[in-house]
């Protein structure tokens, strides 16, 4: 859906920040979740709708082996997670993609499995990518146990305690994914053939009803082993810890070309961002309930950063701003806003601006979208894209009007001097040993003629030279015919031209340029927390933590 | 590519990008996998990234219709090895898409190239069909077609000496599809229906893509990475275990 269309505050549009404000990797690698989020898209969808949750499957074994169903029924379909639980040796456990174990193993079933579904999906989703599902599936993923936390909760628990807090807080999940496959991996349902059911229309909605249902099955069966360890002294888990618990999630550097690889999609996600926020500020009063709302949001914003752990130094660093910057938010919305004061929240977000870090800006975007619901929900609908539909080049459009596009959305590229070392110093690539993306340095590594089209900023400035040397009118049909190696990028520019957010503005072969930046962006608009840098090209994070399990949403229903 | 696992030597990357499917065995391929199989395949056979797009594109189209793309992808793939472009791009004039004088067009670049020209004289069609070829591996076309005949609206109809074939701008296939994808070189007319049929085509059977297949378009695929390693593994991740 185009946001455009449905824009009921056209006098937002002079608050929105430009692309060249907002497509900027330092920025794009400070990103919050919102209320945008994928993630509580698909909560607002299943409370909305009242959809109900049970488990008609639960077959588990004292060892924790054995199979178990999560079922979720919507207005006008079900879903089922199927899980597959495993007996996992500690010397087995990795979150590598090259790990042949893990212990659980899930995928998301389109409808209600039959047991010769399910004899087929025992087959097949342990292996992962060794196996194969079909159209019937939606997503396929595993996940592992925190080795530490799990044990400690499963102790407690047989013993008729609960786990100590502080560790909880220290991991924040009893499991985490380390892949969620969707969109046609490995056979399952191609993401065309699902998108037009209005509850899986939003991006990656399938993965996140997964995850969230994964979430429920790792409480589970903790509960479960301490039940067999404990009969029955063993005590459930305190509700207050378990929504403390979240579910983590590993991420490689695969992760990161997929905003470079989808522009139409990075620039829907970026657009109902900011437009959110464009509406937020153009308000010419403040509500009192809003103001309220952003005052406790506030609050619970700087207790998660307290909980917030990293180690790696850059993320250490951004902590540290963003805790100060809360604390000065704090005090500056105590006072706000002034009586008389125009547009407040404008005034707000000028204020941020001004005297926060980019980490604080961009965590004072999140708020002010937090009670604001009525106003922005909406733009979740127009976060999608066809992307065929922007497929086809328009090779009548000529030289000119073409060079004159990329001067106008790729400026940032045109000026960049690739013949210096550190303008050039990384290439993607992907590895032969496991078809995974890579990163390499391009003056110490083989492969660079192998280099994968992640390179814009190249590509743009390569494209715009070329198209120097031809005659203005020159229609582009004529130059692709000479030139086919500017095919990606000839198409790439036209798309700038309806949709200016979907290019990420900074040189993604540059030596400075950190993958993780790429991540955090992707990562908060899945609703993403604790962003935890485990190395330049590697992270850890937290799902749906602190929000609502399928059980509460269906308390009856529950075993 | 087998489903062999490399020895447990990498420090942790939890993603993987790259198809795998049991060795030795066809499969039911999402439209997705096929799509990204023949985009890496086209550009391992050393297609620009662009055009190895619109073969990624034309294969899984086909293959949505039941038609075999990446078959027929992967025959043109090897028949196309170490051929130069200008070999194989077309020779564009008003009322004539044609082959130079050293063999046939590629498929890919033919149909790209009446795409793109889909909104200028080259193409009008007006009075006069538009002159084809000779194009290999024709059945190729199908999905240009298909969208060219999407922007100038109305049906597009590709006449061969033995067939015809008709093609609506919302995705339908008439007429010899099957004829069409034994031809391996044509010389086909291009003209324009004003109005599109309104039947449905018989529906095919999903396609199973034979492990021959598979493993043909693999080796084109895997031209497109790099081998590994020490520098590369270690660059992967973290370097930390994962029993926390």
């Amino acid at each position: 859906m185009d946001c455009a269309s449905l824009n009921p505050m056209p006098e937002a549009e002079a608050f929105r920040r430009p692309p060249s404000q907002v497509m900027r990797l330092a920025r794009m690698g400070c990103a919050h979740p919102t209320r945008l989020s994928f993630l509580r898209t698909l909560l607002r969808r299943v409370t909305r709708e009242g959809w109900t949750f049970d488990r008609p499957v639960w077959d588990i074994d004292g060892t924790g082996v054995g199979r178990a169903v999560y079922r979720a029924a919507g207005p006008d379909r079900t879903y089922s997670l199927v899980a597959f639980a495993h007996d996992l040796p500690d010397g087995m456990r990795s979150d590598r993609v090259i790990a042949t174990a893990w212990d659980a193993t899930f995928t998301l079933f389109d409808g209600e499995p039959s047991a010769a579904d399910l004899d087929r999906l025992e087959a097949n989703v342990p292996l992962q990518e060794a196996g194969r599902i079909s159209p019937r599936e939606l997503s396929l993923s595993r996940a592992n146990r925190s080795v530490r936390l799990f044990a400690h909760v499963v102790e407690r628990l047989a013993r008729g305690q609960q786990p100590d807090r502080a560790e909880v807080d220290a991991v924040g999940y009893l499991m985490r994914t380390t892949a969620v496959y969707g969109s046609g991996k490995f056979g399952a349902a191609d993401r065309a053939a699902i998108a037009d059911r209005p509850e899986l229309s939003a991006p990656f909605q399938a993965e996140m009803l997964s995850v969230w249902l994964t979430r429920q099955f790792t409480v589970d069966i903790a509960e479960h082993l301490a039940a067999v360890r404990g009969g029955t002294a063993a005590a459930r888990l305190d509700p207050a810890i378990r929504q403390a618990l979240g579910v983590g999630n590993s991420t490689g550097l695969g992760m990161a070309p997929f905003l470079v690889r989808h522009p139409v999609l990075l620039n829907n996600w970026m657009v109902a961002r900011e437009e959110a926020l464009a509406r937020v500020r153009a308000q010419q009063a403040a509500d009192p309930d809003a103001v309220a709302g952003l005052r406790a949001a506030i609050a619970d914003a700087r207790e998660n950063a307290m909980l917030w752990r990293s180690g790696h130094p850059v993320q250490v660093g951004k902590l540290g701003a963003l805790r100060r910057d809360l604390s000065r938010l704090a005090d500056h919305v105590a006072g706000w806003p002034a009586p008389g004061l125009r547009i407040p929240w404008d005034a707000l977000w000028r204020w941020g601006e001004s005297e926060l870090s980019l980490e604080g800006q961009e965590a004072l975007l999140a708020l002010m979208l937090e009670p604001h619901g009525t106003l922005v929900d909406d733009l979740a609908d127009c976060m999608t894209a066809d992307e065929a539909a922007t497929f086809r080049l328009d090779g009548a459009m000529t030289v000119a009007t073409l060079s004159a596009l990329l001067k106008e959305h790729c400026d940032w590229a045109l000026s960049t001097d690739f013949d210096l070392p550190e303008n050039a110093a990384r290439f993607w690539y992907v590895s032969e040993e496991k078809l995974e993306p890579r990163l390499g340095n391009r003056f110490e590594e083989e492969g660079a003629a192998l280099e994968q089209p992640l390179c814009i900023a190249r590509l743009a400035r390569d494209l715009h030279a070329a198209l120097a040397d031809w005659p203005a009118e020159t229609p582009l049909a004529t130059f692709l015919l000479a030139h086919p190696e500017h095919r990606l990028m000839a198409r790439r520019a036209q798309i700038l031209h309806s949709h200016p957010y979907a290019e990420v503005q900074d040189n993604l072969i540059a030596e400075t340029m950190l993958p993780i930046d790429l991540m955090r962006c992707k990562l908060a608009f899945f609703g993403a927390s604790r962003f935890d840098p485990r190395s330049d090209k590697w992270v850890r994070i937290s799902l749906f933590q602190g929000l609502p399990y399928p059980a509460d949403v269906s308390p009856g229903a529950w075993t | 590519m087998t489903t062999a696992q490399a020895p447990d030597s990498e420090p942790n990357d939890p993603t993987r990008s790259g198809p795998q499917w049991p060795a030795g065995s066809g499969a039911r391929l999402s439209l997705n996998e096929i799509a990204q199989l023949c985009l890496k395949a086209a550009r391992g056979a050393g297609m620009s990234w662009g055009l190895a797009e619109e073969a990624g594109f034309a294969a899984a189209w086909m293959a949505e219709r039941g038609l075999d793309g990446p078959g027929a992808l992967l025959t043109q793939l090897r028949d196309a090895v170490g051929r130069p472009w200008r070999d194989i791009c077309p020779v564009v004039a008003p009322g004539a898409f044609r082959a130079g004088d050293r063999g046939g067009l590629c498929p890919i670049a033919l149909g790209s190239a009446l795409c793109d020209h889909a909104r200028l004289p080259e193409t009008a069609m007006d009075g006069a069909a538009l002159q084809v070829g000779p194009v290999d591996h024709p059945v190729l076309l199908l999905a240009f077609l298909s969208d060219l005949a999407r922007t100038r609206g109305g049906a597009v109809r590709l006449v061969w000496p033995r067939g015809a074939v008709l093609l609506t701008a919302d995705g339908r296939v008439f007429g010899d599809a099957d004829e069409l994808a034994r031809e391996t070189r044509l010389d086909g007319a291009l003209s324009l229906d004003d109005v599109a049929p309104e039947e449905q085509p018989a529906p095919r059977a999903p396609l199973y893509v034979p492990s021959e297949t598979l493993s043909g378009l693999n080796a084109f695929a895997l031209r497109t990475t790099v081998p590994a390693s020490d520098a590369s593994r270690a660059g992967a991740g973290a370097t930390a275990g994962d029993n926390d």
